[in-house]
């Protein structure tokens, strides 16, 4: 050990190495921070996304990010800062308990960042050489997508609830595969 | 891909460009933009909507309106940003404050990420240079996932597969048949001459009937002339079948196995982005599975098939010759017949598919939890795996016992109505008969001929079955023997002896294109020099690594080897100048010697031997029972993870390569074998250009210079004592090591004193 030590560097490291600043850190990454309306406070920005104020630091913009996004959209939103790192700055438990105004601006935000369109109505599918081609009604408006041909394209969350993933990677939700008509059900024979 | 929509008259007068502006980039954006205005706006598709970048400004147009402008010279940054399921464009404007100008779906997204790139390379030309003249021109080698012309998918390939060419199945069969031609005439021919006995001996039965028996005037020779001609049409016609069978069986294996042979090596060649993107359980499936169906289908189906479907088009003929009312008769039950096959074409389709899909699960599933064992095991989860493989199972043999219900209760009830076509025939003939208007033979001809028409329609009834399985199969194959490798040679692709000089010219690399990976790396290796690429994980160091392998091509900027641009050199003669040793070690099936051997099949056993002693794997080697002949792989001799890398480390440098690669080479080594094969590797790497990743920074001692790789680009270069003094990130890295391997031995320190 002493052998790579000399090798690597000839300094003292203890006065340059700040080993506070680290531990500190790695305290931070275990720590459970909550976002309360008494501590933190949103707005939003001219150019769309919502800036932060939390105790003393501000931040010209944050990103919204959900945690269990198909489960609890709702629940231990993570905050994080808007660089490349996406540092963790605080969670707010639960988007209820902020004031109203601000609970919407997180919204708006969760909307933006994530895209998932829900399928109301399936007008057709139809099968050619691999590929399935989808004409649908969406929460979006009307869509028309294509998906190939195997197992995975339909992935089921619980006995009713799919997600279909098409070529290029947009995911659409069908929330109840029940509530869809009989005729709609049989279109999708294929994939369930 | 297109990265230039054309627009329409009324669009371009709305963008009202400045004299000398140009269009440069022109994409569709296809999700709501404006972001808070009405609160739904965010939750629609937009239509019309287009990023329009020129050589001045960045715009957003919506229908005939710019909703947004900006000019260039004031953005600090344009991005595409990831979002989930989506994509972004902010422009961060001087002072630093990001705006949401534009929003796209997956769909658009890539286009959107070059378009978006090459509005920034305008800007930062702009900052550095004040015109937009040293701007890198964007273009994208891309392929669309959708076709221009017809708007159906592409199967990964640059043409649209319906548009030019309508491949079809049959086409695709045709195609796939070219090698065997003289095969198929002789079949055919074979066919033919049977088909042709099976006609004639009712001819000669009607004659006997007519000529012999009824008229009473028929004599022992008639008798055995008639026996003799019969048998030996059947003798005959059995002797052909069997050859015929035989030949078929021939052809089937035959095809399988180019087709075999052909997949396999299709995906040999495919570039890792095709091969990451499929499951390995499907990709064995298609190679063993589906062309294992394609043999078939040629031993069972196709040879049949063609001499009965002759055999009943001449019967039917013949048939009609003799009396035609009764023929649409007896027919009009295979009417209903075809009918019903029809009405249930799509869903015999449906069933079938869905019986292949649930057996790829199946087998994905076997192929997960035998590969993950270790982990089930260790925390116990036996039973629940067991529970999640039985459900899976359960499902599939539901989905085939229904299949085969189905067919089960479908079959017998064509097979009847068919046959009572047949009954409706005798009654009317025979009524016939009786009345004169019929003779005997041209009755029993009738009658004989039908069962060759009938006989076989209840097979024929399985026919879509069977083609339908064909056809899928051959689909599955199709579609990854269509698939075109990414990386190929040139046209002018040539082999290079190579020194070893390495310059990485404004390089940019994503394995998704809206994802960068590595940003604008820049800088150059002499030859013989060895680099050590450092940084956190995650940064994109593996990934450098295998740019310089050319296991993919950079999305943007060129890499030089010795001066010639990676994608003009023969792939091949680069691979074969390359030593690698990688973070998983992997060993093929085989005996060590053979593992040792594989880059260079003809090495002499004295050349294995010094790589194995300058990999520091002779003396364990030696251990083993069988020495170098020692079974390795699945089933064979268990060697732990350092021997392996020794293993690996051996194979690397048999071939003497120019160019070596160390990725974590020694990360699974103890450090007093780590010091061996560094004193080797260190022998090693002179003259060598090595590239060389390790967190144990120790490793790097020897590196000339050493590349930091932070945030997807070089944050810093230069040799260790330079980097050093500069106290940056390499720095901090150095000192943590230190830090932690000192608590390291004082805790040791500490519980050998307790």
């Amino acid at each position: 050990m002493e052998n790579e030590q000399m090798d690597l560097l000839d300094l003292n490291i203890n006065d340059e190495f700040d080993e506070e600043a680290l531990k500190k850190e790695s305290e931070e990454l275990l720590e459970m921070r909550f976002l309360t309306a008494d501590n933190a406070v949103f707005a939003r920005t001219e150019g769309g996304f919502v800036s932060l104020k939390f105790g003393e630091k501000e931040y010209k913009r944050v990103g919204v990010y959900l945690t269990f996004p198909l489960t609890n959209p709702e629940e231990f939103i993570s905050i994080r800062e808007a660089d490349e790192k996406a540092k963790e700055i605080g969670m707010v438990e639960a988007l209820s308990q902020l004031p109203k105004d601000q609970q919407e601006m997180l919204r708006e935000q969760i909307r933006l960042r994530y895209f998932m369109p829900v399928i109301k109505k399936v007008l057709d599918v139809k099968e050619e050489y691999g590929y399935a081609y989808w004409h649908v009604e969406t929460s979006f408006g009307v869509c028309r997508f294509t998906t190939h041909m195997s197992g995975d394209v339909v992935v089921s969350l619980s006995d009713s609830r799919l997600l279909v993933k098409d070529i290029d990677g947009n995911r659409y939700e069908i929330p109840d595969f029940y509530a869809l008509g009989v005729q709609e059900r049989k279109k999708l024979d294929l994939f369930i | 891909m297109k990265l230039l929509f054309t627009l329409t008259g009324s669009q371009l007068e709305a963008l009202a460009l400045m004299s000398g502006e140009k269009l440069k980039y022109c994409v569709p954006a296809d999700l709501g933009y404006e972001i808070y205005t009405a609160g739904a706006a965010v939750d629609r598709y937009a239509k019309d909507v287009f990023l329009v970048v020129t050589n001045r400004q960045f715009m957003v147009l919506a229908g005939d309106q710019v909703v947004s402008r900006r000019l260039l010279k004031d953005c600090e940054k344009i991005r595409c940003e990831h979002q989930v399921g989506c994509g972004i464009i902010t422009v961060t404007d001087r002072e630093g404050n990001d705006s949401c100008v534009a929003r796209v779906s997956m769909r658009q997204i890539v286009r959107a990420s070059y378009a978006v790139r090459g509005a920034q390379a305008i800007v930062r030309s702009l900052k550095e240079t004040g015109n937009d003249g040293a701007a890198e021109e964007i273009t994208s080698s891309e392929y669309e996932t959708y076709c221009e012309k017809c708007g159906r998918a592409l199967p990964g390939t640059s043409r649209c597969p319906y548009c030019e060419g309508k491949l079809d199945i049959f086409k695709k069969l045709w195609s796939l048949c070219g090698e065997y031609v003289g095969k198929l005439v002789l079949i055919s021919l074979s066919m033919l001459v049977i088909s042709g006995m099976n006609m004639a001996s009712p001819m000669v039965q009607r004659w006997f009937i007519d000529d012999a028996l009824a008229t009473g005037k028929g004599t022992w020779r008639d008798l055995g002339i008639f026996v003799g001609i019969s048998f030996g049409f059947l003798v005959g016609a059995i002797l052909l079948e069997v050859w015929k069978n035989l030949a078929c069986i021939r052809l089937g294996s035959e095809l399988a196995m180019s087709l075999r042979e052909k997949l396999y090596y299709k995906i040999q060649i495919l570039s890792l982005s095709f091969i990451n993107k499929r499951k390995p359980g499907e990709l064995m499936n298609r190679v063993s599975r589906d062309t294992g169906r394609i043999r078939e289908f040629f031993e069972e189906v196709f040879g049949y098939m063609c001499s009965t479907l002759l055999t009943m088009i001449v019967s039917l003929v013949v048939m009609l010759m003799i009396s035609v009312k009764m023929t649409l008769m007896s027919l009009a039950f295979v009417v209903v017949v075809f009918a019903l096959m029809k009405i249930f074409w799509h869903h015999i389709h449906v069933i079938f598919e869905r019986q292949w899909i649930k057996s790829d699960e199946l087998s994905n599933s076997i192929q997960d939890i035998i590969s993950g064992m270790r982990i089930v095991k260790t925390f116990g989860t036996e039973e629940r795996e067991a529970e999640r493989f039985a459900k899976k199972s359960a499902e599939y043999a539901e989905v085939s016992s229904k299949n085969e219900t189905f067919w089960a209760v479908f079959f017998p009830i064509l097979t009847f109505l068919l046959g009572c076509g047949t009954y409706i025939a005798v009654l009317f003939g025979g009524q016939n008969v009786l009345e004169g208007r019929m003779t005997l033979g041209q009755l029993v001809q009738f009658m004989t001929y039908s069962g060759y028409l009938f006989g076989p329609l209840g097979w024929m009834t399985h026919l879509p079955r069977m083609v339908m399985q064909m056809a899928t199969s051959l689909n599955r194959i199709y579609d990854v023997l269509d698939e075109e490798p990414r990386i190929k040679d040139r046209d002018g692709s040539k082999g290079i002896e190579i020194k070893g000089n390495f310059k990485f010219d404004k390089v940019s690399f994503g394995y998704n294109t809206y994802e960068p990976v590595l940003e604008n790396i820049d800088f150059e290796v002499k030859p013989g020099e060895m680099i050590g690429l450092v940084g956190a994980s995650g940064t994109g160091k593996s990934t450098l690594i295998n740019l310089i392998m050319r296991l993919y091509d950079p999305d943007q900027g060129r890499i030089l080897l010795d001066g010639v641009d990676l994608r003009d050199v023969k792939v091949e003669s680069l691979h074969s100048q390359i030593g690698v040793v990688l973070q998983e070690t992997f060993l093929f099936s085989g005996s060590i010697l053979d593992n040792i051997r594989f880059a260079k099949q003809n090495a002499t056993l004295a050349e294995v031997i010094r790589a194995a002693k300058a990999a520091n794997a002779h003396d364990f080697i030696c251990k083993t029972p069988d020495g170098y002949n020692t079974y390795v792989g699945e089933h064979g001799y268990n060697l732990s993870g350092g021997e392996r890398q020794r293993i690996a480390i051996a194979r690397a440098i048999l071939n003497n390569p120019k160019l070596l690669i160390l990725d974590e080479a020694t990360s699974a080594l103890d450090t007093e074998s780590e010091f061996l094969i560094q004193q080797a590797l260190n022998r090693l790497i002179k003259g060598r250009t090595t590239f060389a990743i390790a967190h144990r920074l120790s490793t790097l001692r020897e590196a000339n210079r050493l590349v930091v790789i932070d945030k997807h680009s070089v944050a810093e270069i230069g040799s260790h004592n330079e980097l050093l003094e500069k106290k940056g990130i390499y720095y901090g890295l150095v000192t943590a090591q230190l830090k932690m391997a000192e608590g390291r031995s004082e805790e040791g320190g500490q519980s050998q004193s307790a």
